[in-house]
């Protein structure tokens, strides 16, 4: 599959061979035909300290950001518009970052539609990341929400509008008027159908006028850099970083992310020694097609769909006799995964189960879900009219990641206290200034990427002046990187890169997914902690330094890895269910009050009794040994005066 | 007249790469050598975005046809999504894919 890509490029190769030392000052002449730096081309010195092999261009700015997606060019614009020199490295091309794949909508509380307030839109988002997310961060994107997206429309963001000329607002789950008691609430802005695609093409735009260098299709480990397109390791000197890689989707052998969703944020983050938050919390959708991992509506349930197994049998009326196939999310996917263990699953290895259409009318299908039998027939090579569509649970989001507060400046947990880590920033999906806590709300998350895309450029432009003076590098600094690159890309083990990744995958679908319960955990860590030794006998098999996708693939399993213990031993480790994360032997929340009932006369649980806190995962890269410690929730809003903060309750719907 | 028919000829020859020249050329000779073109075939329009924009019959049925004038009907909105409310199942629909919930 690597030479495939490779050939399919249409760039020249020139490649590096071993012994070939490149002489410092030619690399910057002869080679500028594939530098592609845009922006400024000053300052790319090339030095011989950490390899002759791997000549290292450094480069000096003022802020780094990894990242492209939609945070990631918020982010970069801002900190250009503020005077910082910045440079945006990022492996795809910015308007192919998975933010393209976002086509819902946007919340914000505008009150076009009815009349509505800022402090709803809070209530609502506590409530939704069952009181797991720090107040102070969803009060600050909450109250930032209307002026961020009046900012997109400004930046010329097409969202759809109402007769008068106002942003239409359309009812979308989980928000209400009046903390709950107003009904439902219409706060979700959006662009047709394609909202994501048109902010990341928005915010690429818009970044073009300011003069942020981009260093497009750079494969980032730490802020040293591997050029894929002619294979020079760049090292970015920096202030500041900006961490906006997006989630890791690809732990998982079922999920809705692109293949390039891999967690390289945190996978850095944890190689620097800084621990990841909440990775337990991963978002699952019931119905994902088989191989594909598109997501089927609920609305085919909804019209008469039934799931089956693999005696034909419509098993959701076993789980919930009253709601069958229309039960909650959470009910439907738990019932696939014990179907699917049971062994009544469908396929060559009986690992998914079918969701049936063709036993209604094919023109009800047509008129009440037009487009399904394209996208079955597209994804799942069916006709929706004559067979069963293959379907599992499938991953769509990652609530947890590099722990920030409000402001986005990535913190760590000493002594009982945060403590910023100074120059480190993150936002989007593979931060976690936990807003979304413990589940996330439909339509928060591209509300999240514009607002602490923002807060990180914000932030860094009042701590910091643009020109600041850099502090001393060890002229030998990213050894470590390149030695475990050189090490990769002549890797003579037995196991090939994409069988790894497989396993991996597998046990994750099968041990840390939808169904999680103590002795399926405890397995699961065991065997993750297995495969993870197996890293070490990888093979690769291309030697090349340019374009090697066979490396970059295997730099990429080794970031899924990291993410993939933590995820699952933190997930171990949590004996309550909340939110996303919900046990078989463990049903209820444990906080440090019963909130079912009044709360006179209970007494405080201590903090070490009770699960509302976040888990903080650290890894150890050589041993793959994974450590827990935990960080308490910020209850506390930015302003009590103004909004008051939400004390727990139990959360139903 | 001989003179015309083989500019056209070879004007022919040179339509590899498809350019705006090919619209000027081929109507400028038609007309001239009028007796020649009308007993060819319908000449094939060039693959470029013009071409296929030039015939709006050829271009597929589409399941999700676009309101008039971009404006839903129902709920007047405008530049919205086509086809019925993505969120009338609770979460955004579109073609039978969901895309967030």
């Amino acid at each position: 599959m690597a030479s495939v890509r490779a050939a399919s490029r249409l760039l020249s190769k020139r490649v590096l061979s071993k012994t070939t030392t490149v002489p410092a000052a030619s690399v910057q002449g002869s080679r500028n035909f594939h530098f592609s730096i845009y922006g400024k081309k000053k300052n790319a010195k090339v030095s011989d300290d950490i390899s002759t092999q791997y000549p290292v261009v450094d480069h000096e700015f003022d802020a780094v950001v990894v990242g492209a997606g939609g945070a990631g060019l918020r982010a970069a614009f801002g900190l250009s518009e503020a005077g910082f020199n910045t440079a945006c490295v990022t492996k795809l091309f910015p308007t192919r970052s998975h933010t393209v794949a976002a086509q819902g909508g946007i919340n914000a509380a505008l009150g076009n539609m009815e009349e509505d307030d800022w402090r709803w839109h809070f209530y609502d988002t506590v409530k939704g990341s069952d009181w797991l997310g720090d107040q102070d961060a969803i009060h600050y994107m909450t109250e930032q929400a209307p002026a961020a997206v009046v900012e997109l429309e400004n930046f010329g963001m097409p969202f759809s509008r109402t007769e008068d000329g106002k942003i239409y607002q359309r009812a979308f789950g989980g928000q209400s008027l009046k903390y709950g008691k107003g009904g439902q609430a219409h706060r979700c802005c959006c662009v047709a159908d394609r909202t994501g695609h048109s902010l990341l093409h928005t915010l690429y735009g818009r970044s073009l006028r300011y003069d942020t260098s981009y260093f497009v299709e750079y494969f980032c480990k730490g802020v040293i850099a591997l050029c894929m397109e002619d294979g020079s390791i760049h090292r970015f000197r920096a202030q500041n970083t900006v961490i906006a890689t997006g989630g890791y989707g690809r732990t998982y052998f079922s999920c809705t992310s692109a293949h390039t969703s891999t967690g390289d944020g945190n996978a850095m983050v944890t190689r620097a020694g800084l621990p990841c938050q909440d990775l337990e919390f991963v978002q699952f959708h019931p119905t994902g097609i088989y191989g594909a991992g598109c997501l089927i509506t609920e609305g085919c349930r909804g019209e008469g769909g039934i799931l089956i197994n693999s005696e034909g049998e419509r098993f959701m009326e076993r789980y919930a006799p009253n709601a069958k196939d229309l039960a909650s999310r959470d009910v439907v996917s738990r019932s696939m995964t014990i179907e699917i263990r049971e062994g009544r699953g469908v396929g060559p290895e009986k690992d998914h189960v079918y969701l049936q259409l063709h036993h209604l009318p094919p023109q009800q299908l047509a008129t009440r879900l037009p487009g399904i039998s394209e996208t079955a027939m597209i994804f799942a090579g069916v006709d929706v009219t004559k067979e069963p569509i293959p379907v599992l649970p499938t991953v769509h989001y990652n609530m947890g990641g590099v722990p920030t507060n409000y402001k986005g400046q990535v913190i760590t947990h000493t002594g009982g206290e945060d403590k910023v880590v100074r120059g480190l920033y993150a936002c989007g999906e593979a931060a976690c200034a936990s807003v979304h806590g413990a589940n996330r709300l439909g339509a928060n998350s591209l509300l999240d990427l514009v607002v602490f895309g923002r807060a990180c450029a914000l932030t860094i432009a009042e701590e910091h002046k643009p020109g600041e003076k850099l502090s001393p590098l060890q002229p030998s600094a990213g050894e470590e990187s390149v030695a475990n690159l050189d090490k990769l890309r002549f890797a003579n083990g037995n196991l090939r890169t994409s069988e790894i990744r497989l396993n991996m995958q597998k046990t994750m679908q099968a041990h840390a997914a939808v169904f999680r319960t103590g002795s399926v955990l405890k397995e699961g860590c065991d065997k993750m902690d297995a495969i993870y030794q197996t890293l070490d006998d990888i093979k690769t098999f291309d030697r090349g330094i340019v374009w090697n996708t066979d490396l970059v693939e295997t730099l990429e399993l080794q970031n899924l890895m990291l993410n993939a213990v933590q995820t699952i031993h933190a997930a171990e480790q949590r004996k309550e269910s909340r939110g996303a994360h919900a046990r078989e032997d463990f049903k209820d929340r444990v906080d440090e009050y019963d909130y079912s009932k009044p709360l006179q006369g209970q007494e405080k649980k201590p903090y070490d009794q009770h699960w509302r806190k976040h888990s903080l995962s650290f890894v150890d890269p050589k041993t793959g040994k994974v450590t827990l410690k935990y960080r308490p929730v910020i209850d506390s809003s930015l302003d009590e005066q103004d909004c008051a903060h939400v004390p727990p309750a139990i959360r139903s719907y | 007249m001989f003179v015309l028919r083989s500019l056209f000829t070879s004007a022919r020859r040179h339509v590899v790469s498809p350019s705006l020249t090919v619209g000027r050329v081929f109507p400028g000779c038609s007309r001239a050598a009028s007796g020649v073109v009308k007993d060819k075939e319908p000449l094939k329009k060039a693959k470029t975005p013009q071409g296929r924009f030039d015939s709006p019959e050829e271009r597929s049925k589409e399941v999700l046809e676009k309101f008039p004038d971009d404006v839903n009907p129902l709920t007047k909105e405008k530049g919205g999504p086509r086809g019925p409310e993505p969120t009338r199942y609770g979460d955004w629909e579109r073609k039978g894919r969901c895309v967030d919930f």
